[in-house]
């Protein structure tokens, strides 16, 4: 079997995913002269598949049938390892979202190949094609390298790991594709909308990170004020967010991960759930009251004192010396 | 209504270091906990039998230590528990215990309610609900809260954290719960007494599910080849112990010189 199976799949519904997989994708199986297919499922998909060849993508099967148009892992699973059963690829990229945290493990399964989370990188060995993927273990302390033993990999891959490259001139063959697929199992009565938060976390150059060290969400006021006063945006633990339900969404392990010039956390535990969000920052700024926040030891700077009393004293200077983030 | 939660005994991964030289992970001396999701695993379980009635049935597979946290878990309204021991030494991915969840809930019968957290405490690779549902042929609801049972059917909301939708799928199905599906209880020391007398039996793999060493090797498929800590170099300067203006302008001087601040 292993000798059948050449090549990278790629499926994200979350288009920046699935372009920046698009993008390591081509770069390791252009290297080996195996080709790049992306699955594109949905009622509708064709649109999107039209400059998928630019983003390193060789074949684009698409798949297109009422049943794919909400999202229910059993039609899906179907539709992609029916497709999996005709491209036969090695290595099969999922992005690191809820629904490809639900549909990989499940086609992982049902094709019994390896499947890797929280995979940062992989490689396929000249020669004897195998497999080496590296991961984040232990909820982010630490990567794991793994040398895959089944003949196909499934890995899930975090959005933001890879790079998407536009390539010129490229064109990708587009095929139509009807897999057999299943009755969905799931019946959607109602699609509930959460508030979406205005604009991308992912792009500011200031993050006031906010914790539990704040009493109430009024509170939350003063951050706002200061994330403004530098341009920034406000983010928050989950907690904060899933518990409290003061901010949309959260940074982390299971949330966003940001890479800001500077983050200022304010009142934060310092969980490593949370510091996988935040540790890309250039130069973290920590304040909390206490001198044994896990915090402090996980910043540049790490200021003891009651930011109920800080920050106004430091949006004070900040006016006084009329600075503005550089 | 039959019941199944699969928990874990975790590693407590706050305690868990990197050596800043020589980027080992620290593992000696890590304790091992029931997760924190795992509550919220029992809790969905147990409110579920109260709310329609029915039995509990707690499945882990660890150590032979695991047996404390099952005890205690046993508090939380189960019936009985199981324990899967596994073999020490062996270095198994999700595949692998996957293999043997279903091989031990397909021993005793079937379920129509299979309880799992999103990820486990230490793991967090989120396969093991899913590839569950897989590998027994059902289907899941996974981020599931919200849940109800109506004329045999299972009706959950299913957070997307951009948004959430009802859904509706025919029993038995595999739910995922997450930290946000509901506030566990605390056993009381009386439910904790009551548990000791509850049925706690141990499993080997090859003698009581006919799981060789073999399997359960092909069952994994990654060999694991190295690990290393991330180390992540932060200044750790500390202010402190000077009146709050004071301390503000000695941070503006440092991120001025930082160059992340101007004039």
């Amino acid at each position: 079997m292993s000798n059948l199976h050449r090549g990278i799949l790629v499926f994200s519904e979350a288009r920046e995913t699935c372009l920046e997989l698009l993008g390591k994708a081509h770069e390791v199986a252009a290297r080996l002269g195996m080709p790049v297919t992306v699955a594109l499922l949905g009622e509708r998909v064709a649109a999107e598949a039209v400059d998928l060849g630019t983003w390193g993508a060789d074949q684009v099967y698409t798949v297109e049938n009422p049943r794919l148009e909400r999202f229910d892992a059993h039609p899906y699973t179907d539709a992609l390892t029916g497709l999996i059963d005709q491209v036969k690829p090695k290595l099969i990229l999922f992005g690191a979202t809820k629904r490809g945290f639900e549909l990989a493990p499940r086609v992982a399964a049902r094709l019994g190949a390896a499947c890797v989370s929280a995979c940062v990188d992989f490689d396929i060995a000249p020669g004897t094609h195998e497999i080496e993927a590296r991961a984040m273990i232990y909820t982010g302390l630490g990567i794991a390298k793994y040398r895959v033993k089944k003949s196909i990999a499934v890995l899930i891959v975090p959005p933001k790991v890879f790079v998407k490259r536009a390539l010129n001139d490229r064109k990708a063959e587009i095929v139509p594709y009807k897999p057999k697929l299943g009755e969905p199992k799931l019946e959607i009565l109602e699609v509930r909308p959460q508030m979406a938060a205005g604009t991308r976390l992912e792009d500011a150059r200031v993050v006031v990170d906010v914790g539990q060290g704040f009493r109430q969400k009024e509170d939350l006021a003063i951050a706002q004020e200061l994330a403004d006063l530098l341009g920034g945006q406000v983010s928050c633990t989950r907690p904060i967010s899933s518990e409290r339900g003061w901010l949309p969404e959260w940074l982390g392990l299971s949330g966003r991960k940001v890479s800001p010039r500077l983050c200022i956390t304010l009142g934060v535990a310092g969980a490593i759930q949370h510091m996988v969000g935040i540790r890309g920052s250039e130069v973290i700024v920590a304040v909390d009251n206490s001198p044994d926040s896990a915090m402090l030891v996980q910043a540049d700077y790490g200021i003891i004192d009651d930011l109920y009393k800080f920050v106004p004293a430091l949006m004070q200077v900040l006016k006084t010396r009329q600075l503005r983030a550089a | 209504m039959k019941i199944a939660a699969c928990i874990k005994y975790s590693l407590d991964v706050s305690e868990v270091k990197v050596d800043a030289s020589t980027k080992q992970i620290r593992l000696a001396g890590v304790p091992k906990k029931l997760g924190n999701i795992d509550r919220n695993v029992l809790e969905t379980a147990a409110t579920l039998k109260e709310t329609y009635g029915g039995t509990v049935h707690l499945f882990t597979f660890g150590p032979p230590e695991a047996k404390n946290i099952l005890k205690e878990a046993l508090g939380v309204n189960a019936d009985d528990a199981t324990l899967i021991l596994e073999p020490s030494g062996e270095a198994l991915d999700p595949g692998a215990t996957v293999a043997v969840l279903a091989a031990a809930l397909k021993k005793l019968g079937s379920f129509d309610v299979i309880v799992c957290g999103e990820a486990s405490d230490d793991g967090f690779t989120y396969q093991v609900g899913p590839r569950l549902a897989e590998t027994l042929g059902m289907p899941q609801i996974t981020y599931a809260r919200k849940i109800t049972i109506e004329n045999g059917s299972i009706l959950a909301e299913r957070d997307w954290g951009e948004g959430a939708e009802l859904v509706k799928a025919p029993l038995p199905v595999l739910l995922t719960v997450t930290e946000e599906t509901n506030t566990p209880r605390r056993p009381t020391l009386m439910d904790l007494v009551k548990a000791k007398k509850k049925p706690l039996v141990e499993w080997q793999l090859e003698k009581d599910l006919g799981i060789s060493p073999q399997t359960l090797q092909d069952a994994s498929g990654l060999q694991l080849l190295a690990t290393e800590g991330i180390v992540v170099e932060r200044k750790q300067i500390l202010l402190k112990d000077k009146p709050t203006a004071d301390l503000a302008s000695e941070l503006v001087d440092l991120l001025v010189q930082e160059n992340l601040l101007e004039g």
